[in-house]
């Protein structure tokens, strides 16, 4: 009842936001560029959200007794981190323009921040090598489905053994 | 700050690649796992979820590849109107699989529920196999069971020597056993006892009613004492017990009823009874015998000195006489009171029980008038000489015979028999007339010391008793059957030693 009485009032000042903008009103809403960024990050968000449910269920259910199931948390628990990243990545040098970067030649790479901002060169320098979460991430998944095929073999051939 | 930028690059190029691979590894797997159990939903939903990876990975990772690609040879203008669509394919992948993954409790709540619905199907299925397979044989045994239960009870039912009856509440007869038919008297000739009111064969309709009030009440009744009727018109005591079997309706309600017949055991008690009243009257009598006896002695004595002194023709010796004769009298009284209680032994000595019979009638006959009075004789020849005192048997059957004589009257006839039954080594004397018979309330008394039916003066009260006490010191037995109108029949009962 309460998380319904919330979600109606998010819709309400939702709507009355949409609905007391004067020029907005006026035409189709306009999707100007910052809307891109801000949809990748909420889908972002949204995944960490997804995620850390998939990691929920796991451990209430006790799935995570099983090898193969536990990987696939490791897994969620990596897509996490990685999202967590990227997320990062894009904050400083997109959506708030707090670094600007650009590449003098082939082998470097000049990340300036604007003010002063010290040390955030090097977060965003190691925030770049995203895929060092995301890969392990894939290859918990595929393990742990790997271990769930051989389990289930295991017990398939049980029962037929029975 | 400037940095190299070849470790992004790599990482980026190599990551990517690693992303497609190990994503697309995962959908085959997950493709294995589905073709291995093509009905499991978690497989179908994981194979959805990978899915959604492998085009997410696909999408990124092209991309990335692409715009290295592109940058690196110079052509960045290119990239630029690739990019938005590469970005909102990855926005939308992202929110796919997130979707999807919020699900996965739903979808793990069915796969439970389904495995459970499966195993009680399988389990049902195995059963109605089972079933299937041996239904041939399971009914075979359980009707085999059941003919065996049902002859065990109907054997109970049958052979049972107490009544057992099945009614309905209102008392209708659905069933009675053999012993039942017996009890009330029928036989295969009467009409069937099925639908007669099992409250018509009590002699009291208000002991029916108790019945039917107690079973309503409380379910059950226990040793009810009453009188049922017999197809003769004669009444049985019995005693009854019944429960209240409740049907599936209360109109399928029966009662089972276990009747005894008791009445044997009711005429033995009273055997006892009158055998226990017997020998109390008996040890009294002897008592006061004794103690009247000597006294009695005294007065005879005395008496006889006085008439040595009288004349013959005085008043005074006649008074002497009549007090002499009416001693005499009380002394024989007194003898066959100490007769009665067995307070001397018998004399025993070997003896022809159809001899000292015929020696009796003779003195009878001789004795008494009794040329109308048809004597019939029925003598068992097997009979071996009995080891009796000769005088008091003698006077046992004078005390029958003349009472017989006395009941037939004028006319009519007296049986007298003699049967021996080697199995029980006892002989059976029995003397039976053709008069009124005895009185029911009477029956219980004939053996009682100075109790006789005959007008004052004409008997004593102590022939049957005397006679009671002669043949119960020989360890016999005597008893009588008697009806009013139809005669009566007295059996001595002597041991054969």
């Amino acid at each position: 009842m309460h998380k319904m009485r919330m979600a109606l009032s998010v819709v309400v000042i939702f709507l009355g936001s949409v609905l007391l903008d004067a020029d907005a009103a006026m035409a189709t809403q306009a999707h100007g560029a910052p809307e891109g960024i801000y949809a990748h990050q909420m889908a972002h968000l949204f995944f960490i959200f997804s995620m850390g449910i998939l990691i929920y269920w796991l451990r209430i259910r006790k799935l995570v007794k099983e090898t193969g199931w536990r990987f696939i948390q490791y897994s969620a628990l990596f897509f996490i981190l990685w999202n967590i990243d990227t997320f990062v990545v894009h904050l400083l040098d997109e959506q708030f323009g707090i670094l600007s970067v650009d590449y003098p030649d082939f082998w470097h790479i000049r990340i300036q921040p604007h003010g002063n901002l010290n040390g955030m060169e090097l977060l965003y320098y190691l925030a770049k090598l995203d895929h060092l979460l995301c890969v392990p991430a894939l290859l918990f998944l595929y393990s742990g489905l790997k271990r769930l095929l051989k389990e289930t073999g295991v017990k398939a051939n049980g029962v037929e053994a029975q | 700050m400037i940095l190299q930028a070849f470790p992004i690059w790599a990482v980026d190029l190599t990551g990517s690649i690693l992303m497609i691979v190990f994503s697309f590894l995962s959908l085959r797997i997950v493709f294995a796992l589905k073709k291995r159990d093509p009905n499991n939903v978690v497989w179908t939903y994981m194979l959805m979820f990978c899915f959604g990876l492998a085009a997410f990975a696909v999408s990124r990772s092209a991309g990335h590849i692409l715009k290295q690609i592109l940058l690196l040879s110079g052509h960045a203008a290119v990239w630029a109107p690739i990019r938005p669509f590469s970005g909102a394919i990855n926005t939308f992948m992202f929110v796919f699989v997130g979707s999807v993954t919020l699900f996965f409790e739903r979808v793990w709540n069915v796969y439970q529920q389904i495995l459970k619905d499966k195993q009680v199907i399988q389990a049902a299925h195995e059963q109605l196999l089972y079933l299937n397979q041996n239904l041939e044989g399971l009914v075979t045994e359980r009707s085999e069971a059941l003919v065996l239960s049902e002859q065990k009870y109907r054997r109970i039912f049958e052979v049972s020597r107490d009544m057992i009856l099945v009614a309905k509440k209102d008392g209708e007869i659905v069933d009675l056993n053999p012993a039942g038919h017996a009890m009330l008297g029928r036989d295969g000739t009467d009409r069937p006892i099925t639908g007669c009111l099992f409250g018509q064969f009590f002699s009291k309709a208000e002991d029916w009613d108790v019945i039917r009030q107690k079973i309503s009440k409380q379910g059950f009744i226990l040793n009810f004492e009453t009188d049922l009727k017999v197809r003769d018109g004669s009444n049985i005591r019995a005693l009854i017990s019944g429960s209240l079997d409740k049907g599936l309706s209360p109109d399928a309600d029966t009662v089972l009823f276990l009747v005894k017949d008791i009445e044997e055991r009711r005429s033995m008690e009273k055997q006892l009874a009158q055998a226990d009243k017997l020998a109390s009257i008996g040890q009294l009598s002897a008592g006061i015998a004794h103690e009247i006896n000597n006294p009695l002695g005294i007065i005879l004595g005395y008496t006889q000195l006085l008439l040595r002194k009288e004349k013959v023709e005085s008043e005074r010796y006649q008074d002497l006489k009549t007090i002499e004769k009416h001693v005499r009298s009380c002394k024989a009284i007194v003898k066959d009171l100490l007769n009665f209680a067995k307070s001397s032994r018998p004399k025993l000595e070997e003896i022809r029980i159809n001899d000292a019979i015929e020696d009796v009638l003779g003195f009878i006959q001789h004795h008494s008038r009794a040329e109308h009075i048809e004597m019939i004789r029925e003598y068992d020849h097997r009979i071996p000489p009995l080891m009796l005192d000769e005088k008091k048997i003698k006077q046992v059957l004078l005390n029958l015979i003349m009472n017989a004589k006395h009941a037939v009257g004028h006319q009519g006839t007296i049986k007298l028999s003699t049967e021996l039954n080697a199995a029980a080594n006892q002989v059976a004397i029995k003397v039976k007339d053709t008069g009124y018979g005895i009185e029911k309330n009477n029956l219980s008394k004939i053996f009682d010391p100075f109790f006789s039916t005959k007008p004052t003066g004409e008997g004593t009260g102590l022939g049957l008793s005397v006679s009671y006490g002669i043949i119960k010191s020989h360890g016999g037995d005597i008893f009588v059957d008697s009806e009013p109108g139809k005669g009566a029949q007295f059996t001595v009962v002597l041991p054969v030693l």
